[in-house]
């Protein structure tokens, strides 16, 4: 069978389903009370600890290092003269960190010095966001089954909390921040905010800007790995069933799931590993350019 | 499957972006117990094995090399051997033939020196028998002669004076045109 006829036939199936649902239950039908999707990402306290109480987000923190520490330390004991496939992926993801991440925005000393800090962010940032996409019985919903109530298996991402790629941001912000002033003094590094060859009243409003922009950066670090994911799930919540649920629209939820299907795969392939590799770049950049001095 | 909805719902998504301290605790404690892991456990073995690799890989580039660098030396140093054989070869094969030629030459030259030796001592045997042969004939015709003589005159010669008197006469003839005819 060619792959002409294996689509027009799987679209055929599809238009078919969708027109057989909307016949038997119609296109309107009873909406959801109560229901919002955004609800999915509220944290419930499991275990009071007061400040320190354990909720679903804490649960994906420790679940992302545990599989982080052990799949690293576990290929790392492992390292064979002639690698396998998954020491062969290692390495590849080591040496794109080493080289063009962190070897290419600063000199040697500080590279050794940052690329554990720089590797971890990277690396924990991408099993939070993957493991964001496997479906784990921490719903807040639940279904019976056989008169146990167990939680519906849902996505959450701890990335998709604006608490952790904010305090990660603080991290980095304070890191580069030090480091900066290490080089050149808090006098120098101040001074050095200003771009060279701005002289009088203009650099002092320049400076203002470089300031702002500074602590515009833990917005933008933070805010664009957690809308990433958060908008991410949220879409594959809406074209996975929320959407007909919202809508009362039953067979809106058929229409929708190829491209839930889809847009899962895009987020699971691409956007988790690349929000890891943009948040650790940015890391390095800033590393690097708070220590330069053609600043 | 029955969906009961949780009994506690917001309505509203301000949680979203809401920082939480004890999250944010929990997240750096977390981060940096990864991190201390991962320098001391993983990092440092996977960079000396990439290390070790990337050593291993320029050492055997460096012995390709120098084995490379050996071999043309050997193979330039064989060439010349085989061409120094090659003329001792030519040479030895020369040698051989201008002996051969020379032992070629002193063979016939002893050859043609036995030839003329023997050709020589024919000669001599020749002239040798043609002398005793004429000597032979020259008894003879005085022999004839004094019997002839005998007959003519009816006397008998005395034998030894008669003899050399006709030996006389007949030794002014010449017989060496008998010699000659032969």
């Amino acid at each position: 069978m060619s792959t002409r006829r294996k689509v027009a036939i799987g679209f055929g199936i599809y238009i078919a389903v969708t027109i057989a649902i909307i016949a038997a239950v119609g296109w309107k039908g009873p909406k959801a009370k109560g229901y919002t999707p955004q609800t999915e990402f509220k944290l419930h306290t499991w275990v009071n600890l007061g400040i320190f109480s354990i909720n679903k987000a804490v649960l994906y923190l420790f679940i992302a290092a545990i599989l982080t520490c052990a799949t690293m330390i576990y290929v790392a004991r492992r390292m064979k003269q002639r690698p396998n496939r998954v020491q062969t992926a290692v390495e590849f993801v080591f040496q794109g960190l080493q080289n063009n991440v962190v070897g290419a925005n600063m000199d040697r000393r500080m590279a050794a010095k940052w690329f554990p800090f720089i590797a971890t962010l990277a690396l924990f940032i991408f099993y939070s966001n993957l493991i964001g996409y496997i479906p784990l019985p921490t719903s807040t919903e639940t279904f019976n089954v056989f008169g146990l109530h167990i939680p519906a298996f849902s996505l959450y991402a701890a990335t998709a909390n604006l608490s952790i790629p904010l305090v990660l941001a603080i991290v980095v912000f304070v890191s580069y921040t030090s480091e900066g002033i290490r080089a050149k003094g808090p006098i120098g590094y101040l001074k050095g905010l200003i771009p060279a060859g701005v002289h009088g009243p203009m650099a002092g409003f320049i400076f203002v800007l470089e300031v702002l922009s500074n602590v515009m950066r833990l917005i933008s670090l933070s805010v664009r790995l957690f809308a990433n994911i958060l908008a991410g799930h949220l879409i594959i919540l809406f074209m996975a069933g929320a959407l007909a649920v919202i809508l009362g629209v039953a067979a809106l939820g058929w229409i929708t799931l190829p491209f839930g299907v889809a847009l899962f795969a895009f987020e699971v392939g691409l956007v988790a590993a690349l929000q890891a590799f943009i948040f650790a770049t940015l890391t390095a950049i800033y590393l690097g350019g708070a220590v330069s001095h053609d600043h | 499957m029955p969906v009961s909805p949780h009994p506690v719902l917001a309505s509203s998504g301000s949680f979203l972006i809401t920082p939480s301290v004890g999250l944010m605790i929990w997240t750096l404690l977390v981060f940096v117990a990864s991190m201390l892991l991962l320098r001391r456990f993983a990092f440092p073995a996977i960079r000396d094995a990439l290390d070790r690799r990337q050593k291993s890989i320029e050492d055997a580039i460096d012995t390709a090399d120098r084995t490379r660098v050996e071999a043309d030396k050997l193979l330039a140093e064989y060439r010349e051997r085989l061409k120094e054989a090659r003329v001792q070869a030519e040479e030895i094969v020369s040698r051989a033939r201008k002996t051969a030629q020379e032992q070629d030459h002193e063979a016939s030259e002893a050859a043609r020196e036995r030839r003329e030796q023997l050709l020589e001592q024919t000669r001599r045997d020749i002239e040798a028998e043609t002398r005793r042969a004429i000597a032979e004939i020259r008894d003879e015709v005085t022999n004839l002669t004094i019997l002839a003589t005998e007959k003519v005159t009816r006397k008998t010669l005395d034998s030894d004076d008669q003899r050399r008197l006709v030996e006389d006469a007949i030794g002014e003839l010449d017989f060496s045109a008998l010699a000659s005819e032969n």
